[in-house]
């Protein structure tokens, strides 16, 4: 008894040891991100080969399945534990300059970017971008080439949609309030649901649902595509609305954010800067994740279409974050909670 | 003095760490763009919605319970006192799926059941009606049942080990064994399956991710809708504030049903083994009905899981990219565990031998905080303890520590309670007059004859922090992940054979220490 | 000075009165048995008198020394200098029955030496000295019983304390302890409260009776005196 004690006791004072003992460095930085781990964690391997500054981050997961990094940036405002946060569309990023968590952060990195992908005030700056499009099923006659084909009474329950309170979709349907107005707006989701039209928890999901032919078609970001496509799984790319008379699809570029009071203030305007760089737009388009540089001139790989070859969709992003606050009770009810 | 000192502080501990954050949640709730307010409150109960979600969820962990008690009180029968074959191998297949994420369950269960799953390769037809019948109430019964099962199983051993074998063989003269149990046995261990019933019941209804995955609206996707998609922190507190209801009655139920409530129980005399029973004619074909059972809720998805994550390089890079998170997991699952054991000890103590006034009212905060969605407490952490003066906390593994200790400790405290009623009260007292003071006795009398117990409440407590993911996700320091949310960080994006790699890699972190612990106490009761 | 002075204690357990005005004066040195039916407050008393329980009322002295007064206990068990023998004899299953003897010696700060002396000298007196390495569940039920009373008795109380210890026993083996503890008492010279239904065994081993009924005391006496007294009673719980 004694004996297994002594070893019990030994072997929880090694794990403590363990635990405390991580070298501080030098150099660090606190990255919050919510750009999928599997893109974001080797840019930020490169950062750290290149500059020798030790990233810490904190990773988000599908929306729908817990909460994260956005709320632990909230909780932590009066006391900032992160540096910079990683977003991986711009809404959030308005929000957080909402809340007072954004400082602005001018990066020399930031001046080939379009205005309309940053912010005015430079609370954030977005960079490698998605498009919202259509994966369709590679067996799918005559394919949906708009959003509103979700009404069409010939993809009748053959439609899926990620929850639209969450991520990317919200940020979709609120951008579409702001163009179309309320009453379109709600017009088309009440009609997109009397279609048939079923919810899934995540984009991923509803791209796997298309895959495994449950349903014909559903709009999810770009990169959720070309991750199965080169999965091999049966599904074809389409962008939406491209037509002179069509809205065009929306683009959600990553943005990136200093935070208020970051407890390493150089080191994070060095990853803004690396973040913001062509470089990184580079290996983000090459990446599965096939994100669209925003910088002009930067080479991407045959399968993912350059900004300027696309119809987008026009909206301000500071109004869409405004908008999405104030749809959130319609979309509850009509989510169905 | 020393005995109501240490018993208190270990009540202080509990309060700081569980009770001090939900507290700060609940204030924060009642605050309304710096005004104070019952808004968030009122919301609730006008929506008619809400009362449907709460129907729903009520459903759902009813019918989850009913089902469970029904599979898992005559399995831990069979398992725990029969000799049926294989009944410690069964017993470790079945815990499986309480070591893994539900979500993962379900997933799994879709890779069975789903359109392009295997059934679909047997039957195109049979695989479209299922698909359909899995996305709904009974979809969700199913997988959480194969979850929780485990709880009802292992908690109706352990109760059984409390009959006094004499009490059974005098019942054996008069009738056979059915009877006996029926009549004699399953009564005697009533308040353990109730325990394992309102256990079961409050993880059901606080269940979340499964429920999202097969598409069934249910009441907790209000808090945490609050949470995710309006930032709304006092609105999400007060979305979780019904779980205190829930828990209360439940807890008064509990108590009106067993006169003692579940804690006390006294176990068989000492030295008394209880008759293991002979199946004769019934134990082949009952095996073979215990193996079909396991394969049907067990094997049948984490096959589907295991065949999945068989790919070349699948597990190579599973290490390459997770290990160090498993590492984590482990280390921070080992000492969470053994924290959770010493104060579970102590409140488990507190609880059976109702040392201080108020005893009840700790064992009800402990199932309470158990209860509680795991964002709310961490959320109130964050608030407690993201300040300067304490950083060294915070920024810290301790914090993940501290939100283990709120969220677990009932599961320790109970499983000790229960381990305590074994010891006859003589023992501690022939050490009191023997001469020995408090801490003297408890720790070289009572720890060390209640020690199987204390590593049951260990294993108890190691399997729910590694598993956990509501706390962690909120608190971990940047760069200290554990391995369950590293999963759901990688789910993502990261290949299916990946995302089953890890998991696979965090049941064998699960069962290790498990087949460790067995091969000791077999190896020191063989060297006696 | 009595070894033990029970004045007007009462105790109720449960809202129901247990042991009432129950006043007793036992001098050093002097064997006696309380009798009486299940449930008439004796092992309550032995309770009390060890300070498992404190009184609601009266006053317990030990060796001269106010231990209990007032509702409440002044002195707590481990420092009354009692010893108890349990019904169900309580040795602890881990430790051998060395181990059992040493823990009561060590919690009192005995020096190694004198440890190793009492031990050896106690282990031989109940004749366990080839079994000091035994876990009580090798031992037999008589060999049990000599190790609880050796626990008992090591730490040298002035008194010691026995619960109905023998009522698990067969005939055989309660004569034969019944003469072992009337000797070790004979030898060593401790006070023994000895509680016990068993009417023969009262009667063997105490030179005074106390009978118990419904919580107080209704007879006190010699043996031959109580033998007397329920001869004339004939109470309905004697067989």
């Amino acid at each position: 008894m004694k004996r297994l004690l002594a070893i019990m006791v030994g072997t929880l004072a090694g794990l403590v040891f363990a635990g405390c003992s991580s070298q501080p460095s030098a150099e660090e930085v606190v990255v919050y991100v919510s750009e999928d781990q599997v893109f974001s964690e080797p840019i930020l391997k490169d950062f750290e080969a290149a500059t020798g500054i030790h990233v810490k981050a904190v990773y988000d997961t599908e929306e729908a399945k817990s909460t994260g990094a956005m709320n632990r940036l909230i909780a932590e405002k009066d006391n900032p534990q992160a540096d910079v946060y990683w977003a991986n569309e711009p809404i959030r990023a308005e929000v957080l300059k909402q809340k007072g968590i954004a400082a602005p952060c001018a990066s020399p990195n930031a001046a080939g970017i379009p205005d309309q992908f940053k912010d005015p005030q430079g609370c954030w700056t977005g960079f490698s971008a998605r498009a919202r499009v259509l994966v369709v099923g590679k067996n799918v006659k005559a394919p949906p080439s708009s959003i509103l084909d979700y009404t069409d009474p010939r993809w009748k329950g053959r439609g899926v949609i990620a929850n639209p309170l969450f991520g990317t979709t919200t940020s979709q349907v609120a951008a579409l309030f702001t163009l179309w107005g309320d009453e379109k707006a709600k017009d088309f989701m009440v009609r997109m649901k009397a279609n048939g039209t079923e919810l899934s928890t995540s984009n991923g999901e509803s791209a796997d649902l298309v895959a495994a032919g449950n349903f014909d078609f559903s709009l999810v970001d770009s990169d959720d595509v070309v991750n199965r496509m080169k999965q091999g799984r049966p599904v074809a790319m389409i962008y939406p609305d491209q037509r002179g008379d069509e809205v065009g699809c929306m683009i959600v570029p990553n943005a990136v954010v200093l935070i208020k009071g970051a407890p390493h203030p150089a080191s994070a305007k060095r990853l803004i800067d690396f973040l913001l760089s062509k470089e990184t737009e580079r290996k983000l388009a090459f990446a599965e994740c096939a994100q669209i540089p925003l910088h002009a001139g930067v080479e991407t790989p045959p399968e993912v279409k350059p900004i300027e070859g696309l119809k987008t969709m026009r909206i301000n992003y500071a109004e869409v974050a405004r908008k999405m606050q104030d749809i959130q009770p319609f979309l509850k009810e009509w989510a169905g909670l | 003095m020393v005995k109501r000192a240490v018993l208190i502080l270990a009540v202080a501990v509990l309060l700081v760490a569980g009770l001090a954050p939900v507290a700060a949640m609940f204030v924060r709730s009642l605050d309304v763009d710096g005004q104070f307010s019952l808004a968030n409150y009122e919301s609730l109960l006008v929506s008619g919605r809400q009362w449907t979600l709460l129907a729903n969820s009520l459903a759902l962990a009813s019918l989850t319970t009913i089902l469970a008690l029904a599979i898992g009180v005559p399995l831990g029968v069979l398992l725990g006192r029969t000799d049926l074959p294989l009944r410690r191998a069964l017993a470790v297949l079945f815990t499986v799926p309480l070591l893994v994420p539900p979500y993962i369950i379900a997933v799994s269960w879709f890779d069975v059941l789903g359109p392009q799953g295997f059934l679909s390769q047997i039957s195109a037809v049979a695989a479209e009606h299922a698909a359909a019948w899995l996305f709904g109430l009974w979809g969700n019964v199913l997988v959480l049942t194969s979850v929780f099962t485990p709880v009802v199983m292992l908690l109706t051993m352990v109760y059984l080990k409390t009959v006094n074998p004499r009490l059974e063989e005098a019942g054996k003269l008069a009738a056979g064994w059915c009877r006996v149990l029926w009549g004699i046995t399953l009564p005697l261990v009533w308040p353990g399956i109730l325990l394992a019933a309102v256990l079961v019941f409050l993880l059901a209804f606080g269940e979340l991710g499964v429920p999202m995955f097969l598409r069934f609206s249910v009441f907790p996707v209000e808090s945490f809708t609050q949470f995710t998609a309006f930032y709304n922190f006092g609105a999400a507190t007060a979305a979780a504030a019904p779980m205190a209801g829930v828990t209360l009655l439940v807890f008064a139920l509990e108590r009106a049903l067993v006169h003692q409530g579940t804690v006390h129980i006294r176990f068989a005399p000492q030295g008394d083994a209880a008759s293991v029973i002979r199946l004769g004619r019934y134990r082949r074909p009952l095996g073979l009905a215990a193996i079909a059972l396991c394969f049907l809720m067990v094997a049948a998805p984490l096959v589907a899981l295991v065949a999945r994550s068989m790919s070349v390089g699948a597990y190579a890079e599973a290490f390459a990219k997770a290990g160090d998170s498993l590492v984590r997991s482990i280390e921070y699952a080992a000492l969470g565990a053994s924290l959770l054991a010493i104060l579970g000890f102590l409140l488990g103590y507190m609880i059976q031998d109702r040392a201080l006034k108020g005893w009840p009212t700790v064992d009800w905060l402990t199932i309470f905080l158990f209860a509680l969605p795991g964002s709310v407490i961490g959320i109130g952490l964050i608030s407690l303890w993201n300040r300067p003066a304490t950083n060294f906390v915070y920024g810290s593994f301790l914090i993940i520590l501290l939100g283990y200790v709120a969220q677990y400790a009932g599961v320790t405290s109970r499983i000790t309670a229960a381990i305590l009623g074994e010891i006859p009260p003589s023992m501690e007292e022939a050490a009191q007059l023997a001469g020995a003071r408090w801490p003297r006795r408890v720790l070289l009398i009572t720890a060390p004859i209640a020690r199987r117990g204390l590593v049951g409440a260990w294993l108890g407590g190691y399997i729910f922090c590694l598993r956990d993911v509501g706390i962690s996700i909120m608190v971990y320091p940047p760069g200290q992940d554990t391995l369950p949310v590293r999963i759901l960080t990688r789910m993502a994006n990261g290949t299916p054979e990946l995302i089953a790699a890890l998991c696979v890699v965090m049941v064998l972190c699960a069962l290790v220490p498990l087949a460790v612990l067995g091969l000791l106490l077999k190896w020191r009761g063989t060297a006696r | 000075m009595n070894a033990v002075a029970l004045d007007s204690v009462s105790k109720s357990l449960g809202g129901k009165p247990v042991v009432r005005d129950f006043t007793l004066a036992v001098p050093p040195g002097e064997r006696l048995a309380i009798l009486g039916p299940s449930g008439c407050g004796k092992t309550t008393v032995l309770r009390l008198l060890a300070g498992l329980l404190a009184p609601d009322g009266g006053s317990i002295e030990i060796s001269g020394q106010l231990v209990a007064q007032d509702g409440r206990n002044l002195v707590e068990p481990e420092d009354r200098g009692v010893g108890m023998v349990f019904q169900d004899l309580a040795l602890w299953p881990h430790l051998s029955v060395r181990g059992n003897l040493e823990f009561g010696l060590k919690a009192k700060g005995v020096r190694r030496s004198e440890r190793q002396s009492r031990m050896a000298r106690m282990l031989d007196l109940v004749h366990l000295t080839d079994y000091a390495a035994a876990r009580p569940a090798e031992l037999s039920g008589g060999q049990q019983q000599r190790a609880a009373l050796a626990r008992a008795l090591v730490t040298q109380p002035k008194v010691i304390l026995m619960d109905e210890p023998l009522s698990s026993q067969d005939r055989e083996l309660r004569l034969e302890l019944r003469t072992e503890i009337t000797r070790l008492q004979e030898l060593i010279g401790f006070t023994l409260i000895y509680v016990t239904h068993d009417l023969d065994e009262a009667f063997h081993i105490a030179a005074r009776v106390v009978l118990m009924r419904n919580g107080a005391i209704e007879a006190d006496g010699t043996a031959d005196e109580t033998r007397r007294h329920l001869t004339s009673t004939s109470p309905s719980w004697l067989p």
